[in-house]
């Protein structure tokens, strides 16, 4: 059964950014890019594998003596020969100072349901709920819509975030109505750049956009990530704002470039690119870019969370964000 | 109700309200100092006037009366509220029946101490030395109970400090009393209706001996409250006075409306905001006539007020500007005094103010929102003056209260970075009726003091009744009924070895028999104190201000309230249950690691165990997480401990209510405690409150939902929860915080409390104490400003876990700074404390020189193989040829039995009729017997000016047994040689 369950590499629970309200967000494991510049590396192969944080490690030994395969060498500043690594976890096991960890879990879906509700209130206080993202979820289309589908029934708004680099007619058939939102990533406009920093071209990735946004383009909240060199160049943020209005969207997302990645390349032995910045972008560059970019749309950015939801719409949970003065009427308490 | 159009009161800042700044600024830049008024009225009163034939509840209330009725009139500053709790401008009151003994050794040095200073004048420490203590050598609560009881054997452990402390040595107070009464009816109508039942029990005649009770109890209610009617027209009247002589219109104005002010209350009903407010600060400062001052808590005040308030505004008389410039003026009156604290309490307690809970908004007794303007008008108060004091507390009911009342709320605490704690309304009201109050009563609940619970004006609570160390219950479990600190004293019961548990229950069985005992110990000790208190110190004043006494005819410390009960609270709540999950998890479900494998590791706090302490800190489940081990183990203790509680009814007919909330004692008793299974190393500090150990629960959310999810029913007492937020700036981010709140309480947590302060900005805090010296933290229970906080404590909220609001993790803490956590080994302290430094020999009498020189010497080189024969020689001749030094003694007599741990030396020291006789052999029934480790280990423990108590505590260096009060009467004595011989008199 295990092999059918996709990888959960991470679970924040009472998250802001994923989404509106205090959202749980489900991380799963596998993609199909490789951004050169991805914030979640580790979420990148589908495999389990075993990263290593030097910082934690006390240099006990116990790994070594817990590694059935010899994959671990106490000398080396990676202290996992990978090509040994089977990702089979046991040096994370014993590991007594968490520097090994096995990136990855199995959740049945009955499981991690149970896991997301014990969050309930903070979902239903805040017009949250679950957001899945990666990694990309929709590599695991039946896991996803069986999970999408418990929650429903709970009465859990959901959301998923996706690079768009899938088939979207199965999609649109059986995962678009059971979700509220649909975070779309576009990342570069140009298909041999796209090819060249992603490693796949962007093709499908529009196609698959055009059809979504027919099906439900309510749903939709495109966004873009900010990273130096990559997408964030004014040539790139023009092209896309002509996509989006074009598909018309007037609003849209832009995501600050986050240089924490570079830790957990190390982690998982890859290798960072060399030229991206170990720091924020500069303040003003950052805001002359979104200045820019809202020129050429003509619209607004997404920002404030009760801009994800228009006025008039509601989410399919029975739950609105509060307006300010109004009293809370009572919810059932979870027990 | 709720027709201000701003919730915010923006326009109104201190530039509006040049008055508050200026009195704020005073606040802030005022220094302690200690006042002895009342001790001198009170101990005069008692010693040359009372008459032995009344009953101690007439005696007591004539004291208190004594002492209102030639209470200095006094007006510091521009304030418009009269009265003072002190004669200083920001006083440390001396209770000699409770607390005050202990500063009798440091009345020299107390002035100039280093860390938070408390100004004696030199002429007021000789008239404490030589008038006021020596008549209650033995007649303080302590001592009281001590001869009472035959030194009972809880007293013996209560006074090696590190298993309990009970309270009740120190103070009752802890109390919310209920000021509608007064101000609606004026104590005149009161004292008529005391009266009249006094008369009615006289006509009938032949009494039983309990209306002889009631008689004593309505004799003496009239009397003390004529007591505080006579302090507010000795204020009234000085205010006239000064208004005659004043050319300053403004003020020659403020003094002639307090001279009305005084003249009508709190005899009469009040008519105004402003007499209302007046009339309370002056009840405020009776019931410290009686009571010490901690914790007497004015409660809900945007409720009581608010009559007077809407009637003011209605009839045009009172702008909502000048209202709120009242209320800030009455902040700043209850910070007008501080708690008298020795340097030990320095180390235990460092940094309290004294505690007046505030308590606003929730539901009303009908269960309607009670929001009102009054509200908002104090939370605008709270955030503009930023005061250690009043303690505001926030009730929030979910369903009843509006998002725009805690969205406010929120906004103050970002402002503030601190205050206001907030309650959730459903689980205390549900709580309250657990213990059997009544639902309207429970609907108008406040808090006392730090975080209890109390029925307002109807609940005589003595909250802080026991301080119980869970931790130590812990380690008599592991060390099979002995404790590190206490070495190879055999304290609780004989529970097993290590190696003998075959299962983790069997461990569990240990725990809770020396916890049962433990507590059985401190609860004994607790009653016997309580009918003390009953004996020698009623509260008629106090019982006045209460729903219940008048009716009962009875004192409050005698059950005379609607609702009674003790309160327990436990410091290292989250370390006890961590240990607890260690435990069972390595040792017995994954066999990691033997029960005695780790005792061996904590022995040796866990030094070249690198292997084992990383895994029972990274890998055995965590209070704060939703590990279904640490759920139990916190869910069982909780259960065990509100069990064991609730099967003990006190002196005054009610139960004990555990609470978790632990001031600074979590910094204090960690110093004192060896290594723990669960990582935290040797002398490190403990989680505070109820919170979870730093660092261990790194989820926000699974941190909420553990707290929450422990049933406030079973913390009747209430609990302090930590939670701290680097940043609260944006709106949005102030959204997520309300919201997250909200959650928490619809999970049922009770308590929460925040600092909104990153680790960054609270090292720099430390690191540049003069950058900060208004910084405000919320400690366990109170605020203190950070920079009075001793080091522990200092580092305890710094390396307290943040968490970052947009991903609810925990963020890390700073490597540069990790030596700081509890789970790293901690500095080796100094060794040696110093001694005074050497100066210019002086001494007054040439007789005196050769053993003068000899005592320089020691001290100097601190070579003390002969400092106690030293000593006692040269007191005996200072004696005899210091005609100043001699007055120590007149009318004294004390038998002192000094011995060396090793038995090499024994002493006796005999004052009889002005005279010290020393022995070199024993001495039979010693007032008190000093048990020392060596020569300068005593010699430290006198004479050190910052004396290391903790760490002679550490070391075993000198325990006592007998009445206390004659070691800190020779210590003073010791020390005054001491200043003689290196010049300093």
């Amino acid at each position: 059964m295990k092999q059918q369950l996709p990888l959960i590499f991470n679970i924040h629970r009472m998250a802001m950014d994923d989404g509106p309200g205090l959202r749980s967000t489900v991380f799963l494991k596998g993609c199909p890019l490789a951004c050169d510049w991805c914030h979640n590396p580790e979420a990148m192969r589908p495999e389990a594998e075993v990263a290593f944080f030097p910082k934690l490690c006390i240099g006990c030994g116990a790994c070594r003596e817990a590694c059935p395969d010899g994959a671990i060498d106490l000398q080396g500043t990676e202290r996992l020969i990978r090509a040994r690594c089977t990702g089979c976890g046991r040096c994370a096991e014993a590991c007594p100072a968490t520097a090994l960890r096995r990136v990855g879990t199995h959740y049945p879906v009955a499981d991690l349901v149970d896991l997301l509700l014990r969050d309930k209130i903070f979902h239903q206080v805040s017009g949250g709920g679950v957001t899945f993202s990666g990694g990309e979820p929709t590599l695991h289309l039946n896991y996803l819509e069986a999970a999408l589908t418990a929650l429903s029934r709970k009465g859990i708004p959901t959301a998923i975030q996706t690079c768009g680099h899938f088939s979207p007619e199965a999609f649109a058939a059986r995962i678009l109505p059971l979700v509220d939102l649909v975070f779309f990533d576009l990342k570069i406009r140009d298909s041999e750049e796209h090819a060249r920093f992603t490693g796949c071209d962007n093709r499908l990735i529009l196609d698959t956009f055009r059809r979504l946004n027919r099906e439900a383009r309510e749903k939709i909240i495109p966004r873009i990530p900010l990273v130096p060199g990559r997408t964030a160049t004014r040539d790139n943020l023009r092209a896309l704002a002509t996509f989006l209005k074009e598909q018309g969207h007037t609003r849209c997302d832009l995501l600050s470039y986050n240089p924490g990645s570079i830790e957990k390349h190390r982690a998982i032995g890859m290798m960072p690119p060399s030229d991206l910045p170990e720091t924020l972008m500069n303040r003003e560059e950052e805001e002359g870019l979104r200045d820019f970019f809202i020129r050429e749309l003509a619209g607004e950015e997404v920002s404030r969370p009760e801009k994800f939801f228009p006025a008039g719409r509601e989410t399919r949970g029975n739950f609105k964000p509060r307006q300010g003065g109004e009293p809370c009427r009572s919810i059932s308490i979870m027990r | 109700m709720v027709t201000l159009t701003d919730l915010g009161l923006a326009n109104h800042t201190l530039d509006t309200m040049p008055l508050l700044a200026s009195l704020r600024q005073a606040c802030f830049s005022a220094r302690a100092e200690v006042c002895i008024e009342r001790a001198r009225h009170v101990t005069a009163y008692l010693r040359d006037l009372a008459d032995d034939n009344e009953p101690m509840e007439v005696r007591y209330a004539q004291a208190v009366a004594h002492y209102l009725t030639n209470k200095t009139p006094l007006f510091f500053d521009n304030n418009p509220l009269a009265g003072t709790t002190t004669s200083k401008r920001f006083g440390a009151p001396v209770y000699p029946e409770l607390t005050g003994m202990t500063i009798w050794p440091e009345l020299d040095t107390m002035s100039t101490r280093e860390k938070n200073p408390q100004r004696l004048s030199r002429q007021e420490a000789e008239e404490l030395n030589l008038g006021i203590l020596p008549y209650w050598l033995k007649r303080n609560i302590l001592e009281r109970t001590r001869t009472e009881f035959g030194n009972p054997p809880g007293m013996r452990l209560f006074e090696k400090i590190v298993f309990f402390i009970a309270s009740k040595a120190g103070a009752i107070s802890h109390t919310v009393p209920c000021y509608q009464i007064a101000l609606e009816t004026g104590l005149n109508s009161i004292i008529a209706e005391a009266e009249s039942h006094a008369d009615a029990l006289r006509q009938k005649g032949n009494l039983s001996a309990e209306e002889r009770n009631q008689l004593a109890f309505y004799r003496a209610m009239p009397i003390a409250l004529r007591g505080l009617i006579a302090y507010a027209q000795s204020l009234s009247r000085k205010a006239a006075e000064l208004s005659a002589l004043e050319s300053n219109p403004a003020r020659k104005a403020n003094l002639a409306a307090m001279a009305e002010v005084c003249a009508r209350v709190p005899a009469q009903p009040a008519r105004s905001f402003r007499e209302a407010l007046n009339a309370i600060w002056l009840l405020q400062i009776g019931i410290h006539a009686e009571n010490i001052n901690m914790a007497i808590s004015p409660g809900r005040l945007d409720q009581i007020l608010y009559p007077y308030y809407q009637q003011d505004i209605a009839a045009g008389t009172l702008t909502e500007g000048e209202a709120l410039e009242l209320l800030g003026c009455f902040w700043l009156k209850l910070n007008d005094n501080t708690n008298l604290v020795p340097e030990t309490g320095e180390e235990l307690f460092g940094g309290a103010g004294t505690v007046p809970a505030v308590t606003l908004g929730g539901i009303d007794q009908q269960g309607e929102d009670a929001v009102n303007d009054l509200t908002y008008l104090m939370l605008r108060a709270t955030e503009l003056l930023k005061t250690r004091d009043p303690s505001v507390n926030a009730r929030y009911h979910y369903e009843k209260n509006s998002s725009a009342y805690l969205a406010r709320v929120a906004e103050v605490i970002a402002n503030t970075k601190a205050v206001p704690a907030l309650y959730n309304d459903l689980a205390a009201i549900r709580t309250l009726e657990s213990q059997g109050v009544t639902t309207a009563h429970a609907r108008d609940y406040a808090i006392i003091g730090c975080v209890e619970l109390s029925a307002s004006g109807r609940s005589y609570d003595a909250s802080s009744s026991i301080m119980l160390n869970l931790v130590s219950a812990l380690e008599l479990a592991l060390y099979n009924g002995k404790r590190p600190v206490t070495g190879d004293e055999q304290i609780g019961p004989q529970t097993g070895t290590p190696d003998s548990f075959a299962g983790f229950n069997d461990f569990w069985q240990a725990f809770t028999t020396q916890l049962g005992w433990l507590i059985g110990q401190a609860i004994e000790l607790n009653e016997q104190m309580g009918r003390m208190h009953q004996k020698y110190l009623p509260s008629p004043l106090l019982s006045a201000l209460f729903e219940g006494p008048m009716k009962k005819g009875r004192d409050l410390v005698f059950g005379g309230a609607l609702y009674n009960s003790s309160g327990a609270t436990h410091i290292g709540f989250a370390d006890t249950v961590d240990s607890l999950n260690g435990i069972e998890q390595a040792v017995f479900t994954d066999k990691k690691y033997s029960l005695p494998a780790i005792m061996k590791a904590l022995e040796n706090n866990f030094e070249g165990e690198a292997q084992l302490h990383a895994w029972l800190v990274n890998r055995t489940p965590k209070f704060g997480s939703d590990h279904p081990v640490a759920r139990k183990n916190s869910k069982n203790l909780v259960e065990f401990l509100f069990d064991t509680y609730q099967d003990h009814v006190n002196y005054r007919g009610g139960r004990y209510r555990p609470a978790y909330w632990t001031m600074t004692n979590h910094a204090g008793q960690g110093k004192l405690c060896g290594a723990l299974p669960n990582g935290r190393k040797a002398h490190r500090v403990f989680a505070s409150g109820i919170t979870p150990v730093s660092h261990a629960a790194l989820n926000l959310a699974a941190c909420l939902n553990a707290v929450a999810g422990i049933d406030s029913r079973h913390i009747p007492g209430g609990v302090a929860f930590n939670l701290k937020y680097p940043t609260l700036r944006t709106e949005e981010e102030r959204e997520k915080f309300s919201q997250a709140i909200e959650a928490y309480f619809r999970t049922g947590g009770l308590h929460i409390q925040f600092n909104i302060m990153g680790y960054e900005m609270l090292l720099d805090a430390k690191a540049h104490p003069d950058d900060y010296p208004e910084l405000l933290v919320r400690v366990s229970g109170y605020s203190a400003y950070f920079k009075d906080l001793n080091e522990a404590m200092q580092d305890e909220i710094i390396t307290r876990t943040a968490y970052e609001l947009d991903a609810g993790n925990a963020v890390p803490f700073p490597q540069s700074a990790r030596a700081m956590l509890p789970t790293e080994t901690a500095p080796s302290a100094p060794r040696r404390p110093t001694l005074l430094p050497p100066k210019k020999p002086q001494t007054r009498n040439p007789l005196l020189d050769p053993l003068m020189g000899r005592f320089q010497t020691c001290l100097e080189n601190g070579v003390a193989d002969t400092f106690l024969e030293t000593l006692l020689r040269l007191m005996s001749l200072a004696l005899l040829f210091d005609h100043d030094f001699r007055r120590n003694i007149e009318g004294f007599s004390g038998r002192y039995l000094f011995l060396s741990k090793d038995g090499g030396v024994t002493a006796g020291a005999l004052f009889e009729n002005s005279h010290l006789e020393v022995l070199s052999g024993a001495v039979a029934n010693p007032d008190i017997t000093i048990l020392f480790k060596d020569g300068r280990a005593l010699m430290d423990y006198l004479l050190t000016p910052k004396p290391d108590i903790l760490g002679s505590m550490l070391r075993q260096e000198v325990s006592l047994n007998g009445n206390l009060n004659y070691l800190y009467k020779f210590a003073y004595m010791a020390r005054r040689l001491q200043l003689m011989a290196t010049g300093q008199t």
